[in-house]
Formats: structure tokens, C-alpha cells, sequence
């Protein structure tokens, strides 16, 4: 194990000096390494969402992307919070979580939709999120609560009748 | 201000919405140990020997434990038939089951050393299913106490008077229902933490549960401890949904190895193994007869029900009994005849589930409700409102109903959904449906389950804390405690914590399951805090005079002035440090524990009812049905938290609609196939319609503050509702859950008299094939099967040496070598390490490689896009040029899937054969004479129905299927140069192309025709982003006249390579292309060329019906650019 070279990504802003076994996958750098535990692993298989991260802005399944193969930087769940705050407040509010162990994913997966062009017809908006949150899936609360927090909360940025944000 | 009734945010939102709740998986401890479990690879299997010697010599290990460290004897408790052992004693009776553990420093140290370990079995004859297990002179798994082999548990129950009732009838209605296995899939896997202090001869949790209680109780008692002994910890719960309501199979084992390692352990079962191993929802065969008056008043229901155990008894018998119960609830015939056996089999066990049997028994009973209605003409609504329980009445299974408010959501259910209007314009294809359901709030099964404690502290501070001794598995409970004592202590709703789980900071409570979470809960927090006001109430009389007190404001106020509720606590000569603490039990009065010989008692404080409805459309050409509106109304007392009830009601739908449309664990050979999320079909967003939640209200005189349970009745109705709606809109009656694409257009087929027939006979070159196909059934299986290794869980890549990252062709040519294995956005790499198919020491990133993500056009014209091209990138670089690329592309897994697979990576994937890809070592896993489990394994929807031969695996590449369709090229270079293959080419066999080990896929040549084509790519699937069942990728150019010129018509996973329709393109080529014409045509090729498995023939039907959906795009898109 070990014995590898220390490589840098800068995770939520800072530069980190990561130094692990090849192939280690992002998730386990985030949550083992670095001790940033709020990024879960539901799968390990990238079928879930639950690990979602951005690399370079994007969201991608961290328990599938090994550390090698990270060109970007990566941006968690953890400083996503910050950034989020009416975003977690509408999940709160909507019922859009109850066990909370996809929210992570939920919420990184939506904060970047929320950066995303929405479509300009207000009446497509909703179809278009159960779609484009289909990638996370959620045991408990059935997507509607889901599907509703990030309607309000892109209601909030000005997202519905099209536009940038 | 009123918290009771209040939409308070969740307790802890700040922190579960930043990712700050500790999981299980997030304790960190010194030195802290991973767990693994060596697990049985065959279903009934003697265990001659374990020989742990060579493993115990890996890096690394610490400890290995099997049912020799142990107590002699110790077995799980469950339902005190005392039938399983933690780790396999002597005997395993299904795959999966717990042989070895070990811990090791690490996963893939503890993974290796489980490889190491020599298990010496005896093979027995299985019984893998509940006919297999009912044969006449087969092997029993237990000795039962009915002395029948296999049979764990007979019931017979007699409410009422079935036979007058039977007698007064004059209309009968009956049928077969069969619910499947269902996996709870909750995100969070099973997982434990324990540390055993020696200092303090403990051993300390942090596990997943919903109930403590057991875990504690269940561990002290097979570990031999003493009481006081095991402690839990407060965790964060990742779903429960019954899953959790017991102690799981992991408690013990990662408690064992703590010990024996002397270093806490961490066992966490993979999604794999979660899927594969533990308990399920119990599979039910209901045969049910209703008996009814003319005017449509029931008067006897007849049932008997057939329940796969699985291996062991966990809850099978109480799941049986309580689905039988379930059927003397809701409606008031004269009387009730029911009878249940409950059947051993060498299956994973079931347990218990959100609905605990009232799920599967429902199903039958409201399908049939709605075959009873037609058969009177009696509309749905309307009889199931004649038949309905009302407050007041006992009901046959001695249900006391102190509230009922079933036809109040029959009307709400019916207006919402807008069922007379739906009813009168019977549009073809759209059907409405509607069903009940009833459940308990608490059920009152065992000593302790009618009591539960609860304390409350109040700190110098003022602050609040409630300590319950049940977990929050995401159901909210922990929300209603505080706001439940806000209320009673009048304080702000933020003042209140809640410590839930500690098993020594808590009182007694049993736990989450049985939808008795807000009664016990509610009672036993208001009765503590109304205690806790008193106390206060009358510390500060002391102070403020006799004058009338009241708590509001985090103070105790008289007119005359007003004492902090801290102060209060300081005064009090019970506090210590200033802490007071008042801890209270409730105990509910109206519970009663069923006759032992009736089965009969009120067993419940509350009923819950509910009436859901939904409108679908049903695509008779490919069988897909979609929801277009679900309403559920539940009769829910009083809401606490409204948010909260609408959150347990629409998840509750949703987890019943996944079982209705596609969930349902297949097996073979005794080992789960299709243990995946990707190929376990449970509902992703996409395939959801908004729920929309109507609460009935109106208080329950047993409820706390009125409420009743919500959190299992919302599961009940949707499998009928979603029945009854197809039935409504195509007139076939579906008997078996999910309701999938092959059933309805099997069903179709069936009743419009169709049948395709492929003259095998006439076709030699298929002969062999066919001869082989039938010999399957007839003993070749399981000849092959015997001889070959059984079938493996796989869980853990092999690790790797290197990640290479070239940045030039060259390099990445240079870099690769026997060893070595190219990746492009690894998606499918990954799985593949993981499922052990390739065990590369280097793996060649091909993401940085120079020029390797370019799209761009030559100077001939043709389009050259790059092979590490991302699919979003190449999905918005098409969106305009070339639509049907990027349409193909937004079918494909999900947004963050098509963000890092590329192009090159998803025309190059394997197959997904599910036996091949999940363990079942087959001939393409181990070549020789291995089977094909698909031949006799459940191939209904991922395999070959043309060409099939030894391999019955379909190439599962979408753009595979579009890019032949466009007639693309592709570019592979090697290190002595560049070669140019046409899609036409490229594969030659299920998923495996002619890319050989030492070339690079650099890139795909589209030709400028592309962009003068019509296209269309569509797509049948069983969820949002899952493969293909069929596909169709069709182009043309279409001239002035409307007549289709050169159309090329791919079909997608039909045969082991994307599959042209020549015979359908020559027909068609200069006429005036319609659905219809299609149809014909490529209808009469796939009965000329189909040789579909046993049961997958319904995909030609499918595939057809999928190309005229192509044919309609294509046809909408140009009449939108002529119009
Ligand atoms: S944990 Fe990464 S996708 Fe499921
Ligand atoms: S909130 Fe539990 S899985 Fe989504």
C-alpha cells in the first residue's frame, strides 16, 4: 500500500497535499483522508448520486472518480453548505429530506443545477428537475419534496421564465 | 404559540443539510478496524470444516471469527424460534448466509484475507422456492413444530360467520395474486461500529437501528454478556423502513471480532452484499374469493395466503398474521374464513417491511374490491363506501375503531383525482383507479410494546432536552418530540434537544417500527412534559404566590412576575448541578395482545385509513405506463407536523409504486440477480409524478393530541390502485407484481388473439441452438451448474499498482501492456474491477490525453469527434447538428454518469448480462463448458431475442445503436498506425468489438449525411437512465414527397450486436414512411429472424412498438419544421 507519490487537489478551496494508495477513489480521499465525512457512499458503483461532488464546477460520482483522474478542483458538500443556505433552507421546509443520508448528494447535485440554464417555459420547469435529479436517488421522501425545494429555491434566484441565473 | 400542529423545520435540518450528522460511517475511533464477512456461495451446504490458518497470516488481519467463538448454542431471538446462528453452525441454508469474519486493518486487507479462508462444504439439496420446498419427500431446512417438512407455521382464522355470510351471497369474484420480494433499500447499508472496553468489560455501538432496544437486548443475550454490558450510542439512522426494526445480521459479528481483536471494528455491508444477503420483504401468493349481495354489501372473504419464509424465521409468522389481520380491518362482511402457511426455503430470509404484510395481502384484496364492482356494476368508489368501517364499530378482527375516517377519504380521493370526469371521457389508453388501505398505530404484539418512557431535562440555561430510547430513522419522530414538549413547557421549539438510542442515557422504548412511532412517542413525551410543567408549576408557586401559573416563554409567569425554567430547575431539590430531570412511563390503556387462539384483540390504540387514486396511460405499443396524477388521502387524526405527515405519505407512495411498476428481487440458482441499483428498478425522479398528500383530520380519541401513525399505511394501496388503473385503461388484469412492459404486452398479445411464430423448423442454422435451449430445463443446467464454481458476491476491486495519466497518443499506446487496462471516464472500468472481470495492475487514464475531446469537422466534411469526448459535451455540441445523438444521450444513467463517461468509454462498455456482470461465474466469465444463466435465468428484458448463442447478452451501448444508424466510422489507432472501421463493423459480439488490447479508440467519424438525415432515437427502459430493454435508432432522407430514401433501421439490445432491420429498410426505401407501414414490415423480419428465449418474446412486440415511436418523432419533427 501507500508508497505513492503525494499528488494536490485543492478540495473546497485549499490546496491539499494527498498522499494515498493508486486508484484510491475521491470519496474515500474526502472522507478518510481529509475527514470531510458529509460526502456519503451509498453505492460505490456510481449508480446512486449519494457521493455527488463537483469537480471544476460539474457533478460527478466521487466513489468512481479516482484520485489520478481528478482534474479540477473539488468542491463538497461541506463548503456547498455555506454557499447554500436558502437552498438547505428549502429542503428543510419541502420535506425534501427525512433520513438525510442522500441529502449531501441531493444538495450538491442541485446547487449545480441551480447554475444551469432552466428551460424558459416556466410550465416545463418542473418535469425538467424530476429529470435532472434523477441521477440521486432517495429511499424516503419520494422526490416530490425534492422537486419542490429546488423549484423554490431557483424561484428565489430568478430562475423561473428562463434566463441565465 | 402553538408547536403542536406546527410545520417546524426538522430538529436537526442545519446539520443534516450540511452533511454534519455523524452515521455510523462517519465515527471515527482509534484504531479503528474493517470488518468483512466470508459468506455461503451455496444455498444448503454442510460445513465439514473452516480452515482460518493461511488467512491469519495476511498483513494486516487481527482477528477471524467463526461459530466456534460463539457460546455453544448462541442463536438470534427474533420470533423465539431461535433458528438462526450469527455466524453458519454447521449448516448453511441460503447464499449469503454468515460463515467467517475478519478484521483487518483495512477493507481490501480484510477482503484478501476472506479469499483465504477454506470453507469445506457438503452439498444438500436446496429447496429454492416454495414449490421446490413443498415437493413430496424433499430434505427439510428445519424441524418445525407442525411436523410438515418445510412448512414453518399453518394458521387458520375464523372471524365472524364466513359461512352464513357465504350463504347470504349471491355474486363472487376471486383470483391469484402474487407480491413479490421486495429490497428496503436504504441508502444508508447495513453498518456497525463496536468497541469492546476491557477496562470496562463493555462493548459499545454505533449501529445503525431503529430499535436499540433489540440490539442490546439481542446481543447480550447470544454474546453471553450480562446485563448493562452492550451499550448503543446515538448514531445517525439512514432509513429504516422495517429493515432496521430488529437487530440486523452485522451487530453481533462486528461485537465478536471487537472482542477478539481487542480494537474497536467496523463491519459495513456493500450495496451488494446489502442487497444479496439481508432480509426482504416476504413474497406472497394470495387466493382470495369476496362474496357480496347484489346491492354490493360484502358478506364473506375467503383467503389463503402462501409466504416464503426464506432460510430463517424472523418475522415470517407475525408478517403472515398480520396480513391476514389486515383483511379483517377495513370492510364488514358477515365473516371471514383465512388461512396462511408460511413456507421454509433456502432463500434469503424475509423480515419485516413498512406494511408487514397488510402490503401484499391488500393488493389482492382491492383488485379484487374493483373486479367486484364491475361484476355488479357498482362504481369502485361507491362500494368500497357501502363496505366501510366506521368509528365506533369493532371490526372481525376485534379492531375498536374510536375513529374512522375511510369514506371521508373515499370522496376527498374521488373529487381530487377528478374520477367522474376521468370516467365519463374514457380516452383510449387512460385509465383511473383507486384503493384503500387501513393500518395500526402500534401494535401491541409482546410485553413492553403497549409502554413507553420518556425523559425530560431542564438545564440551568433553560434549555430543553427529551430522551427517548427509539430511533429516528428519518421518520421525523425526533421533530415531534421537541416540538411536543415545546408545547407542553412552552418554550421556543429551538430550546428543545432530543437524544434518541443511548442505551444508557435513555429509557425504555422498543423502538421505531409497527407505525408506532408517534403514538408511543407523543403519549410518552406529553405525559413526561405535562409532568415536568407541574413540577415546574409548582417550584415556582413557591416564589410567585398561588395565582394562576402558566409556562410560555421559557418561563413559568404569574400576573405577579415570571422565574426562567432553568431557575426553576436550580430550586428544585431533585436536580443535581443544577439539572432537573423527570422521566415518566406511559403505558396505553386500550391495547390489547391478540388471543392466542383467535388471533383476534383490539391490538392497536388507533386505526389509520387511507383511499389513494391515480390516473395512468398505458403505451400499448411498448407496455410502458405512466402516471399521469396520484392523490392519497389519509385519515390521519391530527397532524403534528403536517410537513412531516405529507413526507411519511408521499415516500410511502412512492416505495408502493416501486413495487407496482418494477421492483421485485429476482434470484437465481439461489443467489439475487439483479442486487444493484442499476438493476433493481426502484423508482428514480424521473419516474415519479408529483404526489399529492390530502390529510383528512379530525382527532382520534387514543391519539396523542388525535394523531394516529402514518408512516406504513401510505404503502399499502398503491400496487392495487396502479392495478385497477391499468385494468381501467386497457382492460387486462394484471395478477403479479410489477407491473412491467412484458406483462402488459404479453397480456395484449394474449387477449387480441397474436402470436409471432418463428419456424425454428425452417431455419437449420438455428437448430443446434434450439436443441441446447430446450435440454436447459431438461438437466443441462444443472449438469453445468454443478460442475462449475458457484456463484460469487462481488464487492472489492483488486487493488491497483498505477494509475497512468499520458497526455499524448503515444504515450498512452506506450503505456499499455498485458496488465494494463484503458479507461476513459472509468464508469464502467470501475464496476467491472469491482465485479472482478478484469483485475488490472495499471489502469491508462485516456481523459488528459491531447486532442482526445475535440469535436471538429474535416476538410471532407465528415465530423470527428474525440473518444474521451465527455457525453454532456458531446450532448450539447449535438443538441442543434444532430438531435437524435444528444436525445440518445439524455436516456443514458444520469447527469453525473454523462458528465465523466465519454464516448469512446460507452460504445466500448461490456455487456450487462446481470448473471455475467453479478457473480454468476457463466460461459463468458469462465468460458469451457460453463453455462449461460440466462437461458433458464430471468431474461425477460436484458437479453438477445435474434441471435442468441452461447451467450444470450446484448450490446448495451445507446450509441452504438444511433451511431450505425448514422452510418459513423471509427477511428483506431495502434502503434504501427490508424485503421478506419464503419459502425456496421465495429462489434463483434454482445458488447465486444474489434478494438484490439494494444489499439486506442481515438475517435468517431460521423459523415456529413448525418446532417441532412431524419432521425430518431427512442427507448424502452424500466427506469429513467437505466440500459435499454429494446431501443431504435432510425434515419433517412426524407425527400420532397415525403418518401423515405436509403432509411437505415438499428434496433438496440435485441441481438448480441446493434441489429439492422435490412429486409424493413428495403421494404420501405422510397415510399412514404408511417408507423403502420413500418409496423408491418418489421414485423414480419422479426418473426422471420426472432429466436426469442423462453420468455422474452414479448421484446419483438416491444421493439416494434418502439420503432413506430421513432417513426412518430420523426414524422413530428419534420411537420414542426414544415409548419
Ligand atoms: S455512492 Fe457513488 S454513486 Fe452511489
Ligand atoms: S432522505 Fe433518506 S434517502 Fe433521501
Amino acid at each position: 500500500m501507500g508508497g505513492t507519490k503525494p499528488r494536490q487537489v485543492t478540495v473546497n478551496g485549499a490546496m491539499r497535499e494527498i498522499a494515498v494508495a493508486p486508484g484510491t477513489p475521491l470519496l474515500d480521499v474526502l472522507r478518510d483522508t481529509l475527514g470531510l465525512t458529509g460526502t456519503k457512499e451509498a453505492c460505490g458503483r456510481g449508480e446512486c448520486g449519494a457521493c455527488t461532488v463537483l469537480i471544476d464546477g460539474r457533478p460527478v460520482m466521487s466513489c468512481i472518480s479516482l484520485i489520478e483522474d481528478v482534474r479540477g478542483p473539488v468542491t463538497t458538500i461541506e463548503a456547498i453548505a455555506g454557499d447554500h443556505a436558502d437552498l438547505r433552507e428549502a429542503f428543510a421546509d419541502c420535506g425534501a429530506f427525512q433520513c438525510g443520508f442522500c441529502t449531501s448528494g441531493q444538495i450538491v447535485r442541485a446547487a449545480a443545477l441551480l447554475r444551469e440554464p432552466w428551460p424558459a417555459n416556466a410550465a416545463d420547469v418542473e418535469a425538467f428537475i424530476h429529470t435532472a435529479m434523477s441521477g440521486n436517488i432517495c429511499r424516503c421522501t419520494g422526490y416530490t419534496g425534492i422537486v419542490d425545494a429546488v423549484m423554490r429555491t431557483g424561484a428565489g434566484r430568478g430562475k423561473l421564465g428562463g434566463g441565465a441565473p | 404559540m402553538s408547536h403542536v400542529g406546527a410545520r417546524h423545520r426538522p430538529i436537526d435540518w442545519e446539520a443534516r443539510s450540511a452533511g454534519r450528522v455523524s452515521y455510523s460511517g462517519d465515527i471515527r475511533l482509534e484504531g479503528l478496524l474493517e470488518g468483512a464477512i466470508l459468506r455461503s456461495p451455496h444455498p444448503h451446504a454442510r460445513i465439514r470444516s473452516i480452515d482460518t490458518g493461511k488467512a491469519l497470516r495476511m498483513p494486516g488481519v487481527h482477528a477471524i471469527v467463526t461459530s466456534a467463538d460463539l457460546p455453544p448454542g448462541a442463536r438470534y431471538f427474533h420470533e423465539g424460534e431461535k433458528d438462526r446462528a450469527p455466524l453458519a453452525d454447521g449448516i448453511v441454508r441460503f447464499v449469503g448466509q454468515e460463515v467467517a469474519a475478519v478484521a483487518a486493518e483495512t477493507r481490501s486487507q480484510a477482503y484478501a484475507a476472506l479469499r483465504l479462508i477454506d470453507v469445506d462444504y457438503e452439498l444438500l439439496s436446496p429447496s429454492l422456492d416454495v414449490q421446490a420446498a413443498l415437493q413430496p419427500g424433499i430434505d427439510s431446512l428445519h424441524a418445525r413444530a407442525t411436523g410438515e417438512a418445510n412448512v414453518s407455521r399453518r394458521v387458520l382464522r375464523q372471524w365472524g360467520d364466513a359461512a352464513k355470510g357465504r350463504g347470504d351471497s349471491r355474486v363472487s369474484v376471486s383470483g391469484s395474486y402474487h407480491f413479490p420480494r421486495q429490497a428496503h433499500v436504504c441508502m444508508e447499508a447495513m453498518i456497525s461500529v463496536a468497541r469492546w472496553d476491557e477496562a470496562e468489560q463493555r462493548l459499545h455501538f454505533w449501529t445503525t437501528t431503529q430499535a436499540p432496544y433489540y440490539v442490546v437486548r439481542e446481543v447480550t443475550q447470544v454474546l453471553g454478556l450480562a446485563a448493562g454490558q452492550v451499550v448503543c450510542h446515538e448514531v445517525g439512522v439512514g432509513g429504516g423502513f422495517g429493515a432496521k426494526s430488529k437487530i440486523c445480521d452485522v451487530e453481533v459479528i462486528a461485537g465478536l471480532l471487537a472482542q477478539t481483536a481487542g480494537r474497536p471494528v467496523r463491519v459495513r455491508l456493500s450495496r451488494e452484499e446489502e442487497f444479496e444477503t439481508t432480509k426482504t420483504r416476504h413474497a406472497f401468493d394470495t387466493a382470495m374469493r369476496l362474496h357480496a349481495d347484489p346491492s354490493g354489501y360484502l358478506k364473506a372473504i375467503d383467503a389463503s395466503v402462501t409466504v416464503e419464509n426464506g432460510a430463517y424465521n424472523h418475522s415470517g409468522a407475525s408478517v403472515m398474521s398480520a396480513g391476514l389481520k389486515g383483511l379483517g380491518m377495513m370492510y364488514r362482511p358477515e365473516g371471514v374464513e383465512l388461512s396462511g402457511q408460511l413456507i421454509d426455503t433456502s432463500m434469503q430470509p424475509g423480515g419485516s417491511f413498512r406494511g408487514y404484510g397488510t402490503t401484499q395481502t391488500s393488493f389482492a384484496l382491492e383488485c379484487l374490491m374493483d373486479e367486484l364492482a364491475e361484476k355488479l356494476g357498482v362504481d369502485p368508489f361507491e362500494l368500497r363506501i357501502r363496505n366501510a368501517n366506521q368509528a365506533g364499530e369493532t371490526t372481525l378482527v376485534g379492531a375498536r375503531l374510536g375513529s374512522a375516517r375511510l369514506v371521508e377519504c373515499l370522496n376527498a380521493a374521488r373529487q381530487a383525482i377528478g374520477w367522474d370526469a376521468e370516467r365519463a371521457q374514457r380516452r383510449p389508453g387512460r385509465g383511473v383507479g383507486v384503493a384503500a388501505g387501513v393500518h395500526v398505530s402500534g401494535s401491541f404484539t409482546e410485553p413492553g410494546a403497549n409502554r413507553s418512557d420518556a425523559a425530560i431535562d431542564i438545564f440551568p440555561d433553560s434549555r430543553i432536552r427529551v430522551r427517548f430510547g427509539g430511533a429516528d430513522a428519518g421518520t421525523g419522530q425526533k421533530t415531534i418530540m421537541a416540538q411536543i414538549a415545546a408545547q407542553e413547557l412552552g418554550v421556543a421549539y429551538e430550546a428543545v434537544d432530543v437524544l434518541t438510542m443511548d442505551s444508557e442515557r435513555t429509557p425504555f422504548d422498543m423502538g421505531s417500527w409497527s407505525s408506532r412511532g408517534t403514538h408511543f412517542a407523543g403519549h410518552a413525551v406529553r405525559k413526561c412534559a405535562l409532568e415536568t410543567a407541574s413540577r415546574l408549576k409548582a417550584l415556582a408557586a413557591l416564589k410567585l404566590g398561588d395565582g394562576p401559573l402558566r409556562l410560555e416563554g421559557g418561563e413559568v409567569r404569574s400576573d405577579s412576575g415570571s422565574l426562567a425554567l432553568g431557575e426553576l430547575a436550580r430550586l428544585s431539590n431533585e436536580s443535581i448541578d443544577g439539572v432537573l430531570s423527570v422521566e415518566t412511563s406511559y403505558i396505553d390503556p386500550v391495547m390489547e395482545l391478540p388471543d392466542k387462539d383467535t388471533g383476534r384483540s383490539n391490538i392497536s390504540a388507533s386505526y389509520n385509513f387511507a383511499t389513494h387514486a391515480a390516473v395512468v396511460e398505458v403505451d400499448r405499443k411498448t407496455g410502458q405506463i405512466r402516471i399521469i396524477d396520484y392523490v392519497a388521502a389519509h385519515d390521519i387524526g391530527t397532524s403534528i407536523n403536517p410537513t412531516l405527515i405529507e413526507g411519511q405519505t408521499i415516500g410511502g407512495v412512492v416505495m408502493g409504486l416501486g413495487v407496482a411498476l418494477g421492483e421485485a428481487m429476482i434470484h437465481e440458482q439461489g443467489k439475487m440477480v439483479n442486487g444493484a441499483y442499476l438493476n433493481y428498478a426502484m423508482p428514480r425522479s424521473a419516474d415519479m409524478p408529483r404526489i399529492r398528500p390530502i390529510m383528512i383530520e379530525g382527532g382520534d380519541p387514543n391519539g396523542p393530541y388525535g394523531a394516529k401513525a402514518i408512516g406504513e399505511c401510505s404503502i399499502n394501496p398503491p400496487a392495487a390502485v396502479i392495478a385497477n388503473a391499468v385494468h381501467d385503461a386497457i382492460g387486462v388484469r394484471i395478477h403479479d407484481l410489477p407491473i412491467t412492459p412484458d406483462k402488459i404486452l404479453k397480456a395484449l398479445a394474449e387477449k387480441e388473439g397474436r402470436a409471432r411464430r418463428h419456424r425454428i423448423w425452417a431455419r437449420p442454422s438455428r437448430w443446434w441452438i434450439a436443441l441446447v435451449r430446450w435440454a436447459y430445463p431438461h438437466g443441462l443446467l444443472k449438469v453445468l451448474h454443478g460442475r462449475g464454481a458457484p456463484p460469487q458476491t462481488c464487492t472489492d476491486p483488486a487493488p491497483l499498482k498505477a494509475v497512468a495519466t499520458p497526455e499524448s497518443l503515444p504515450e498512452a499506446l506506450a503505456a499499455l501492456n498485458s496488465s494494463a487496462v484503458l479507461m476513459g471516464g472509468g464508469t464502467d472500468v470501475q464496476l467491472r474491477r469491482r465485479q472482478r472481470l478484469i483485475e488490472p495492475e495499471t489502469l491508462v487514464a485516456l481523459r488528459g490525453v491531447a486532442g482526445l475531446k475535440e469535436i471538429k469537422t474535416a476538410s471532407d466534411g465528415w465530423m470527428e469527434v474525440g473518444a474521451a469526448t465527455s457525453l454532456a459535451a458531446l450532448a450539447s455540441a449535438m443538441r442543434q447538428s444532430i438531435p437524435m445523438i444528444a436525445e440518445a444521450i439524455d436516456t443514458i444513467a444520469s447527469p453525473q454518469i454523462r458528465e465523466m463517461a465519454t464516448l469512446g468509454g460507452n460504445l466500448i462498455q461490456e455487456k450487462r448480462c446481470w448473471f455475467y456482470r453479478g457473480g454468476f461465474n457463466c460461459f463468458k466469465r469462465r468460458g469451457g463448458l460453463a453455462p449461460c444463466y440466462a437461458i433458464e435465468g430471468d431474461h425477460r428484458f436484458h437479453h438477445n431475442v435474434i441471435d442468441g448463442h452461447r451467450c444470450q447478452a446484448v450490446t448495451p451501448s445507446d450509441l452504438g445503436t444511433v451511431l450505425l444508424a448514422l452510418e459513423a466510422r471509427a477511428v483506431i489507432v495502434s502503434p504501427t498506425g490508424e485503421r478506419i472501421v464503419p459502425m456496421a463493423d465495429f462489434y463483434t459480439g454482445p458488447g465486444e468489438t474489434v478494438v484490439k488490447p494494444d489499439e486506442i479508440l481515438r475517435a468517431i467519424r460521423i459523415p456529413p449525411s448525418a446532417l441532412s438525415r431524419q432521425g430518431a432515437f427512442t427507448k424502452l427502459r424500466l427506469w429513467e437512465g437505466d440500459f435499454a430493454i429494446v431501443s431504435a435508432a432510425i434515419t433517412a432522407q426524407v425527400d420532397a414527397g415525403g418518401r423515405w430514401q436509403a432509411p437505415r433501421i438499428v434496433l438496440g439490445a435485441v441481438a448480441s450486436t446493434p441489429w439492422r432491420a435490412f429486409d424493413t429498410e428495403r421494404r420501405l426505401a422510397g415510399q412514404a414512411v408511417t408507423a403502420a407501414s413500418l409496423r408491418r414490415a418489421l414485423d414480419s423480419e422479426l418473426d422471420a429472424k426472432g429466436h426469442p428465449l423462453a420468455r422474452n418474446a414479448w421484446k419483438l412486440d416491444a421493439a416494434a412498438g418502439i420503432a413506430e415511436a421513432a417513426v412518430d418523432a420523426i414524422l413530428a419533427r419534420r411537420q414542426l419544421v414544415e409548419g
